[in-house]
């Protein structure tokens, strides 16, 4: 016997009322001379032993009515002893299977895992003193139970020990581990216990049940005792962010981001108005409102415009529910900061359309760009101090001389951005000479594929032919947005050198022409970068300036130059999976920390990364440096398994074809309980009570 | 006529002005007054039938029609009648305004005027405990004020002895008289009313006016009570509604009982509430005598 609400069981006490009445609150009857008094006597006399029946039951009624009703506030379920039918058979070794997978965290003032660990106790209760038993707590990855033994102390600090983990368990496994540990007990009985919510996701039913061999070797299905702890459901209803993508929403602003997330609802009713937002600590930077179907998903996109760069970690929630853990998701997001760029015009003209610069500072200060443009001329450009700036950019610049050179690489080797443009003032052995050392390949020689006055010169002018797409920096023209990119047509443009034996690897050509040449290269030069444009920015050896890829083209230069551009993917960890951690430029990796503050373990790999995990929790996981310092790009966030919000539970029947009709002796499911839980036919004592007491009061 | 009712009654200080009102109450309602007294008046003729008396032949009719005729009268003997009147002290009972001792008190009251004013004897026989006050009948007005004032001061006490009673009447009172009990026959006795029906094999004429409280017969209590013996030392503490049923039933059985025993033995039976208004209960009484002869 089980009770919804123990408390209400001190209501029960009011079933003294009745006796205390009787005993300390008898009023003093009225005297009263009668002349008829042998009337009364003998009426008295005659009704005495019916009087005397009819107030006993009376007082039992009154005690029933007053017993009754808090026993039945407290919402007994009567539980049949799941062990009793197994009794006749003698004894069995035992196996308890306690599923400890995410599902079983569902409920709200106590979980499952609750309820799965008092079924535990209650089977380890209900064997008998001769029968040998185990435990096995089913997580992903299980370890084997101890063999079976007498040591209940043992194996009942086992339960009270367990927890409910964060992912998926493999409920199939766990029984044939349980079945292969009951194989070496010398007891002829065997017996499984699976204690779980019966989710359909933690099982494979397409595997064969559980074995054991038996004393001649022959393979037996054990007995299975299935404990249902999901009590009078048929479903576990629940939703769940399922999915999340975060990208640049340029349209509002330089630092704006759409969070588009999916919520699968996994209940039979429809949700409406489930809230979603976007939190930054405690600070909810959007909110929103999303109508799920039932059974059925939808997906919401909320805009977030961040106040400053910088990487920022925050969640995306909905409105919780029973399982809370798969409605929030974290996330890790590097904002583009405010950036200052130098833009040197090596060919500056009165008409600002002809101007070398025009269309650069044009596109980088845009509407919603990051980047402040400052422009000067060749020689002022070059005299600038180039640490105040995070971008430089040579436009058709004449060979700086060699102490700018200089200043130029020690700029780009703290950390700074160049953008190298080609026109008919750049001269190539110069420029290799003086800056070959920071280029990512030498410049060779001009080519004009036709002259731009020449009426063939549509046809016969260079394109675009080979795109690295999966570059970041090229990475949103695909589509109907490349051609904007692949219909520039140039006229000149300059060929580069190959690149080097000794330096191979160090450049990376990003986009090619039909001839192959590289149209961009890029390169890595200390802590900075530096990228060659083979041709001007203006429109002297291109039409490209006033394409429509010409804009965003330099704004994501600009920002990948500065390192503001995420360049490396997004990890996508889940419970249970290990994480690989790349530190960049010689940084050390102290630990990395889970969000409930325990440390995951961290193993160097050959090529200098390093592997952390297996990860166990959701959420954000910190990366620490050297003396604890963090490291924020390094922080990534841990989702869950979307399959294990998935709470379709197995049918009973199923569960029992499964494992064999005839194996399954006793089972707690809720089939099998009665249709009416106890409690209401308590309300039914109560109501029948009351109204023979009444009808025994009139009477 | 509702000066007559209990209440007004009550009002009325003692027996000879609550008799005297219950009295000219009952005369205001008769239309014509069926007792002339010993005044032998002619009533009517009837055909001479065998077994007639032979001296009632009207001759002179005989000499104009030529055919027999008996002559009838309205009256033909005096009335000499006793009320008995039961004091014992269950009698003091009330649960209105009048006792049963004060009903039975104005009854006897009012039936001695009657009486009296139709030149019959009426006389007294007070029952208290086994003692009997006697008062011999008289047909003389002078007579009333007698049995009036010995009504006057009847106290209830003692226990009700119904065949001490009937004893004592079989005694003193000579043979066809009118013998009026007044009682409300709670003798536990067994053969206590028999006793007093037997008068009536003693060619007398028994009337029983059997007085009763309403709280007898209703039996309206509700809170526990502690019920008092008014003639002995028993008690009894019940909750009346849970004997009620019973009771009614016991209090019914006798009341039939006392009625049946009554019709066989040839005795007018007369049940009196006490809140009853008691012209009603004489002229009610009058009008069955009158059908009866």
């Amino acid at each position: 016997m089980i009770f919804g609400n123990p408390w209400m069981l001190v209501g029960a006490l009011g079933a003294l009322i009745p006796l205390l009445v009787h005993l300390f609150d008898r009023r003093r009857p009225r005297p009263h001379p009668f002349p008829p008094m042998a009337f009364v006597l003998r009426s008295q006399k005659r009704t005495a032993s019916r009087l005397k029946l009819k107030r006993l039951l009376l007082y039992a009624l009154r005690t029933l009515i007053l017993l009754a009703i808090p026993v039945a506030l407290a919402r007994p379920e009567l539980r049949k002893d799941a062990q009793a039918a197994a009794v006749a058979k003698g004894p069995a070794a035992t196996a308890l299977v306690l599923d400890a997978s995410l599902s079983m965290r569902w409920g709200k003032d106590s979980s499952l895992f609750e309820r799965g660990r008092d079924e535990a106790r209650d089977a380890l209760k209900d064997l008998q003193a001769d029968e040998p038993s185990t435990v096995l707590v089913c997580t992903s990855t299980p370890a084997a139970p101890p063999p079976p033994g007498f040591d209940r102390a043992r194996l009942r600090a086992i339960i009270d020990e367990a927890k409910p983990t964060y992912g998926t368990a493999d409920l199939s496994r766990c029984m044939e581990m349980a079945a292969r540990a009951l194989e070496e007990n010398p007891t002829p009985g065997k017996r499984l216990v699976l204690i779980s919510d019966m989710t359909a996701s933690a099982f494979r039913l397409e595997a064969p049940p559980p074995t054991v061999k038996d004393p001649t070797g022959k393979l037996v299905r054990p007995e299975v005792v299935l404990r249902d702890v999901v009590s009078g459901q048929e479903a576990l209803p629940n939703h769940a962010l399922v999915d999340m993508k975060i990208e640049s929403a340029l349209q509002a602003g330089p630092r704006a981001f759409q969070f588009t997330f999916t919520v699968k609802n996994h209940g039979p009713e429809a949700l409406k108005d489930l809230e979603a937002a976007v939190r930054v600590g405690e600070s909810t930077l959007a909110k929103g409102f999303v109508d799920v179907p039932a059974n059925g998903t939808a997906q919401k996109t909320l805009t977030v415009r961040f106040p400053q760069g910088g990487t920022v970690e925050g969640a995306v929630t909905l409105a919780p529910d029973e399982l809370p853990e798969d409605d929030q998701r974290a996330f890790v997001l590097p904002v583009p900061r405010a950036l200052k760029a130098l833009v040197v015009n090596g060919a500056p003209h009165a008409t600002r359309y002809r101007d070398e610069a025009f269309f650069v500072e044009a596109a980088l200060s845009a509407p919603g760009s990051p980047v402040e443009v400052a422009v000067r001329d060749t020689d002022a450009g070059l005299r600038e101090n180039f640490s105040a700036y995070d971008l430089v950019l040579l436009l058709n610049v004449s060979p700086p001389s060699p102490e700018d050179a200089e200043r130029l690489a020690s700029f780009v080797d703290a950390g700074g951005g160049l953008f190298v443009s080609m026109g008919d003032r750049v001269d190539p052995d110069a420029y290799n000479k003086r800056l070959g050392t920071l280029l990512p390949r030498a410049l060779r020689l001009v080519r004009t594929s036709v002259e731009r006055e020449d009426p063939e010169a549509e046809t016969k002018s260079a394109k675009l032919a080979q795109v690295e797409v999966e570059h970041p920096l090229f990475s949103p023209f695909t589509g109907r947005a490349e051609e904007g990119l692949v219909g520039a047509r140039f006229y000149r443009y300059m060929l580069l050198e190959a690149d080097s034996p000794a330096a191979a690897g160090t450049s990376q050509v990003l986009a090619t022409y039909e001839d192959g040449a590289p149209a961009v290269a890029v390169a890595r030069r200390g802590k900075g970068r530096v990228a060659l444009f083979t041709s001007t920015v203006d429109r002297d050896w291109s039409d490209f300036a006033i394409r429509t890829s010409f804009l965003p083209l330099m704004q994501r230069f600009a920002a990948y130059l500065t390192g503001s551009l995420e360049e490396r993917v997004e990890q996508r960890v889940r419970v249970g999976e290990t994480v690989t951690l790349r530190p960049e430029g010689g940084q050390a990796i102290a630990a990395v920390r889970a969000p409930d503050g325990t440390e995951l373990p961290v193993k160097a790999q050959q090529d200098g990364s390093l592997v952390a995990g297996p990860v166990v929790e959701p959420g954000l996981h910190a990366v620490l440096g050297a003396e604890g310092k963090p490291l924020q790009a390094l922080d990534f966030p841990v989702t869950l398994d979307p399959a294990e919000s998935d709470l379709t539970r197995v049918p009973t029947d199923t569960l029992t074809a499964y494992f064999g009709e005839e194996t399954v002796k006793a089972s707690s499911s809720d089939a099998e309980r009665p249709k009416v839980p106890l409690w209401t036919w308590l309300i039914v004592a109560a109501c029948a009570a009351f109204f023979l007491e009444g009808t025994l009061l009139r009477k | 006529m509702t000066l007559l009712d209990a209440q007004t009654l009550s009002r009325l200080q003692g027996v000879k002005l609550r008799a005297r009102a219950v009295m000219e109450g009952v005369l205001s309602g008769l239309h014509k007054s069926p007792h002339q007294g010993q005044s032998v008046e002619f009533a009517e003729h009837k055909e001479y039938a065998p077994g007639d008396e032979l001296r009632h032949l009207d001759w002179k009719a005989y000499g104009k029609f030529d055919k027999y005729y008996i002559k009838r009268f309205e009256h033909e003997t005096n009335l000499r009648s006793v009320m008995v009147v039961d004091a014992s002290a269950s009698m003091g009972y009330r649960s209105g305004v009048l006792s049963k001792l004060e009903v039975s008190t104005i009854l006897a009251g009012a039936l001695c005027y009657l009486l009296v004013r139709q030149q019959d004897a009426a006389g007294l026989a007070v029952m208290v405990g086994d003692a009997f006050k006697d008062v011999p009948p008289r047909a003389s007005a002078g007579h009333l004020n007698v049995l009036l004032d010995a009504l006057e001061h009847i106290q209830a006490q003692g226990t009700t002895n119904l065949a001490g009673a009937a004893d004592h009447l079989a005694e003193v009172l000579p043979r066809r008289s009118t013998v009026i009990v007044l009682s409300d026959l709670l003798d536990e006795r067994q053969d206590a009313l028999k006793r007093i029906l037997a008068l009536r094999q003693r060619k007398n004429d028994v009337v029983l006016f059997h007085v009763v409280d309403p709280a007898e017969l209703t039996f309206p209590f509700d809170d526990p009570t502690l019920f008092l013996d008014m003639e002995g030392d028993s008690r009894i503490e019940v909750n009346p509604r849970e004997i009620k049923e019973s009771y009614l039933e016991e209090f019914g059985a006798f009341l039939a009982s006392v009625k049946s025993a009554c019709a066989e033995a040839d005795v007018d039976y007369e049940l009196v509430r006490t809140d009853e208004r008691l012209d009603e209960v004489l002229l009610r009484f009058l009008g069955r005598r009158g059908r009866r002869r």
